[in-house]
């Protein structure tokens, strides 16, 4: 996909600023991702790529996905999997935090205003592309959020609008476990039996599928080809940001309430 | 995206919509499972869909689904005598 010429000054008109995680609890997480998107919208932070890292097993469902349609909850517990809700919606994304890379955008709308919400998904991620091809890693979009190759699923990406900011966050597979999958999601059990034989990772085809490069080295090469094409400084989340992270993952997401929101 | 949904009396007690969806904003849910309780089960797909429709709040993005998928999955719950149905 040929970017529109105004596409790069729609990002060079922003320093951008990066954060990389140490590895944080999954409802930590979906609690940052709140926070930031609160912030840049506010105009207290600039806009911002943060590049997470995990500390447990997790699976993270969609804003509107039901639990016990999605989860296993035996499956589950065996796996160490912390279950979460995010705020945006989509499907739930298995999370093994070697296997998984993950980051959030946080703009203002302005960086995709004019823009439809199915556009902004592909043009939010043309550094990504970049970045894998520049490796070798066969990778193209498919709208409306996946990112993929001809060998199947890469990763998918996720969008929410609020306080006048854009929330964009991806997670892609490094590599995957597809037994662990299949005892944890109950949608890899159905699409398995709605395709008679087709095994679950035939749809998801991991990006160690494509190359031996570490996952270290594919992430600092995401950081790279961002930096190269919009300059990015390196920040950190501000005592205030990590505070108000850490009261909405206890009053949020931490609870019931959200957590089985929809049952 | 799955519907569930009871029925008592011949009208939709109580329905719910989840699935992989995207929907702006979030709380326009509450207008769509609004929108079909107390509704007639019998209503048909093409007027259970015209409810959902007119409850939304202006400005609502639906990306991945639509007010007719969603009124066809209650349709399809309620007819097939199932507790739900996958869409």
């Amino acid at each position: 996909m040929t970017a529109p010429t105004d596409a790069a000054s729609r990002w060079t008109n922003h320093e951008w600023r990066l954060i990389r995680d140490e590895p944080t609890a999954p409802r930590l997480h979906m609690a940052i991702d709140e926070v930031l998107t609160q912030e840049v919208g506010e105009g207290r932070r600039p806009p911002t790529l943060r590049v997470w890292e995990w500390s447990s097993n997790a699976v993270i469902l969609g804003r509107f996905q039901s639990v016990r349609n999605e989860v296993d909850p035996d499956g589950a517990a065996r796996h160490g999997m912390t279950i979460a809700r995010r705020i945006t919606g989509g499907g739930a994304m298995l999370i093994e935090p070697q296997n998984a890379i993950t980051y959030s955008l946080y703009a203002p709308e302005s960086l995709v205003k004019g823009m439809s919400f199915i556009d902004s998904y592909a043009f939010l991620d043309q550094w990504v592309l970049a970045a894998l091809n520049s490796l070798g890693i066969d990778s193209h979009y498919q709208p409306i959020n996946d990112i993929t190759s001809d060998k199947g699923k890469i990763g998918g990406a996720a969008q929410t609008r609020r306080a006048g900011a854009v929330l964009h966050h991806v997670t892609m597979a490094y590599d995957m476990n597809p037994s662990v999958l299949l005892e944890v999601l109950r949608i890899g059990r159905e699409k398995l039996s709605d395709k008679g034989s087709v095994s679950a990772n035939k749809r998801v085809a991991p990006i160690r599928q494509q190359t031996d490069l570490p996952r270290e080295t594919v992430i600092q090469r995401l950081i790279d080809t961002f930096r190269e094409r919009y300059g990015l400084l390196t920040d950190e989340l501000t005592t205030r940001e990590r505070e108000a992270a850490q009261a909405l993952r206890v009053e949020k997401f931490e609870t019931d309430d959200w957590l089985y929101l929809l049952p | 995206m799955v519907a569930d949904v009871e029925v008592a009396d011949g009208k939709i007690a109580s329905v719910a919509i989840t699935g992989d969806f995207f929907l702006e904003p979030p709380e326009a849910l509450d207008a769509i499972t609004a929108s079909l309780r107390g509704v007639p089960a019998d209503t048909a797909v093409v007027n259970l869909a015209q409810r959902v429709l007119e409850w939304l709040p202006k400005g609502t993005e639906m990306v991945g689904f639509t007010a007719e998928a969603v009124a066809t999955a209650v349709h399809r719950a309620i007819h097939h005598h199932a507790p739900r149905e996958r869409a």
